[in-house]
């Protein structure tokens, strides 16, 4: 079936051939599709290779020697347990070639043999090495001024781990934005001129930057995964590692993780969807797990653990050179977009697609940037909840879907518990705590009907934005229950107050609603789509003064222990604001009787509503399931 | 992702009817050490879908001798429930990925965590 061994024949394959080879092309761009990969249709120096990946058993080794053949590789990234590697070429020429030559080639691989398929992308990640010379690196380093002016004193403390400066523009951490007004003098430091030169002479870039950030980490010192506001900067994002390498981490929203090696003295340049949709981030460790092999070089980090080494890290400091941006950001990732979202402040959506959107923007990303922060402030099962799971038969198999940080997941040790979150780091910290979880929606969960004794759903289904998805996430769970089974869901109730009762919520932040808040609830813009509710910025530790609002998040990098049961880390609203960045949640709260009405009348059948009640600041139902499944 | 948490999972794939059990395709696997509680196994033996369990086992290449069929009175069976704990509980998949043996498509395990997410058309 294979086709030819060598370049000259593989020009004179049969129409057969051609026909096997085309339809295999088109099945791999399927695959490819479903990892999130798309294959551009012209020639570039970047080609994604279909099974040549070390989740085919093929070795960066024997892949390198086949992919040298199309001509010179500057790049190879073989991401860990992926069908497929991604190869760089040092001119779309040499890609060009590579494709024609070896599409289709077959590799050895130990006892098998593979097909490789080639299909060209757009770029990602580059990482170029020895990108400036021992002597250049030293000169760079000395040209950083640290000695620390007024304005710096309040940023480091807010920071409190690496250090920082800033040249060309200021970068404000209150609202991750750039003072496009404030520009400051001097400009970017001679010394990197160099440099630049090289990298507009080398096609990286097409402008010179104009805002340079250096960072120092010190051993033991990182930055939480983030995207660069894309309304403060274009496409694409340099960074120069100078003094140590380090290992810098990427994450696609769908949960794929990417590790990359940074040694000293590489440039990386993030550009497309890796500059606007992956984060990146730098976990804060002493030590990195990198390939031994010095030949390799950088590249990603591979799962083959024999060629794995720890690595000390020593004190790095990066250059980040950015070019500010000064019209609205239009790249293709509205989802992540501050620029196309914020633009127009969200409303409450009626379509779908607006929906998934604004959760998408609203939670999801969210819950991945304060992850470690927000598992820190969910230490407390609440008492109900508690008892629910005690009252559960030994034996019981038990879903928690939306579970967070999973600490419903151990309460009662007699019962099979399980849990699942849309948030890859939240799951992350259940399975690094021992709890079986893992990553998926709540609208589709991959558990078979009628599999669950109990389900909970805790805090979750209030980050639906419409009522048509809030029924759907009930019926889901119920899906779940086998005949019998018992569901309990809380969500957040718009009465903090109930009975005279004020909720812990209310009680630990000061009293009355601010009225400032208030702007008109109805928003009359000139389109079409006037009548939808503008979602409120709501203040925290107040009454909600509507149903559809943002809920700040005040995000503390030094994960401090807090008690607060709702939106965690908020001191009451005068408490200033250079602690860290502020991060969004979307909440639709419960008026009494909505979540009852929901569970009983129309949106869901099949099951009987067996208590019904407030708790804390949360409106709460136990379901029962009565009748089968349809299908 | 240990096998207790494979038995349950299923393919979410639209338009899937033959989604059970998801074939396990293992790069890493780990082996821990669990406190091994008789009468917690023998409980969650009768939740299992047994066929899916030995199928699992062989994918990771460990059968050791568990039977294709349950046993009788296998709650007295000491060494039974042993075997049982070890490949439901001890043994993890780290990195690999689960295949939907209807429509093939893959879901990573990575860091032992299975990301189940569908995309927007799936």
């Amino acid at each position: 079936m294979d086709s030819s061994m060598d370049g000259t024949r593989s020009l004179r394959r049969t129409k057969e051939e051609k026909k096997l080879l085309r339809r295999q092309i088109k099945a791999s761009h399927t695959l490819l599709k479903h990892e999130g990969i798309s294959t551009a249709s012209h020639p570039t120096k970047h080609l994604v290779v279909s099974n040549g990946g070390l989740g085919n058993g093929v070795s960066r080794e024997s892949l390198l020697e086949v992919l040298k053949e199309g001509g010179t590789v500057e790049s190879l990234l073989t991401p860990p347990a992926k069908p497929y590697a991604f190869v760089t070429y040092s001119s779309t020429e040499a890609g060009q070639n590579a494709y024609t030559l070896l599409n289709g080639r077959a590799l050895q691989c130990h006892d098998q043999s593979v097909t490789l398929y080639f299909s060209y992308v757009e770029k990602g990640v580059s990482l170029l090495e020895d990108f400036v010379s021992p002597e250049e690196e030293l000169q760079l380093l000395q040209a950083v001024d640290w000695t620390p002016h007024t304005d710096d004193v309040t940023v480091q403390k807010a920071l409190k781990h690496r250090r920082v400066k800033h040249y060309g523009y200021e970068f404000r951490y209150d609202n991750n934005n750039i003072d496009k007004d404030k520009l400051l003098p001097g400009g970017l430091p001679a010394e990197c001129d160099a440099l630049l030169q090289r990298c507009l002479a080398d096609g990286h870039i097409s402008v010179l930057p104009d805002q340079l950030t250096v960072n120092q980490y010190q051993s033991g010192q990182g930055i939480p995964p983030h995207v660069d506001t894309h309304s403060a900067f274009e496409d694409p994002i340099l960074s120069l590692s100078l003094g140590a390498k380090t290992v810098m981490d990427f994450k696609h929203p769908d949960g794929r993780s990417v590790a990359v090696v940074l040694p000293e003295r590489s440039l990386l340049v993030m550009k497309g969807e890796s500059r606007y949709l992956w984060t990146h981030g730098i976990t804060p460790r002493k030590f990195d797990v990198v390939p031994v092999s010095e030949v390799e070089g950088s590249g990603v980090m591979t799962s083959d653990l024999s060629n794995l080494t720890l690595s000390r890290r020593g004190t790095r400091t990066s250059l980040t050179f950015r070019k500010i941006r000064h019209i609205p950001c239009n790249c293709a990732y509205p989802s992540v977009c501050d620029s196309q979202l914020l633009s127009s402040p969200p409303t409450v959506p009626v379509a779908e697609g607006d929906a998934c959107r604004l959760e998408e923007q609203y939670v999801h990303q969210v819950y991945e940037e304060i992850s470690s922060h927000f598992s820190s402030t969910r230490h407390s099962p609440w008492p109900h909840v508690r008892d629910f799971l005690l009252s559960l038969p030994p034996g019981s198999i038990l879903a928690d879907i939306g579970c967070g940080n999973g600490k419903y997941l151990e309460i009662n040790p007699e019962v099979i518990s399980v849990g699942c979150d849309r948030s890859a780091n939240l799951v992350q910290i259940c399975v690094e705590r021992g709890y079986e979880a893992f990553v998926s929606d709540a609208l589709s969960v991959p558990l078979r009907s009628g599999s669950c004794d109990a389900c909970i759903s805790i805090a979750v289904i209030h980050h639906f934005s419409t009522q048509e998805r809030r029924q759907a996430a009930v019926r889901e769970l119920v899906r779940l229950l086998k005949v019998g089974g018992r569901a309990l869901i809380y969500v957040w109730a718009m009465e903090q107050e109930y009975n005279n009762q004020k909720s812990k919520y209310l009680k630990e932040g000061t009293a009355g609603a601010s009225v400032e808040m208030m702007s008109s609830d109805m928003k009359c813009t000139e389109e079409q789509n006037v009548t939808q509710p503008r979602i409120h910025i709501h203040t925290n530790r107040t009454a909600f003064l509507s149903q559809d609002l943002l809920v700040p998040w005040h995000l503390k990098c030094n994960a401090d222990k807090n008690k607060g049961a709702g939106s965690g880390s908020t001191n009451g609203p005068l408490e200033n604001m250079s602690q860290g960045p502020v991060f969004h949640r979307y909440y639709h709260v419960f008026q009494q009787g909505e979540l009852e009405e929901m569970c009983c009348c129309g949106g869901v059948t099949g099951v009987k509503v067996l208590r019904s009640y407030h708790d804390q600041g949360n409106w709460c139902v136990e379901l029962e399931k009565t009748h089968g499944n349809s299908s | 992702m240990k096998l207790l948490t494979h038995n349950m999972l299923t393919s979410h794939v639209k338009g899937v009817t033959k989604g059970y059990p998801l074939i396990i395709k293992a790069t890493e696997v780990k082996v821990n050490e669990l406190e091994f509680n008789a009468q917690f196994v023998s409980r969650m033996i009768p939740k299992l879908e047994w066929n899916a369990l030995i199928q699992a086992a062989e994918w990771l290449g460990r059968s050791q001798d568990l039977p294709s069929t349950l046993i009788p009175n296998y709650e007295n069976d000491e060494e039974f429930l042993h075997k049982v704990h070890r490949i439901l509980l001890e043994v993890e998949v780290i990195e690999g990925c689960l295949q939907c043996p209807e429509s093939g498509r893959e879901f990573p395990i990575s860091k032992g965590v299975p990301n189940m997410l569908l995309i927007e058309d799936e």
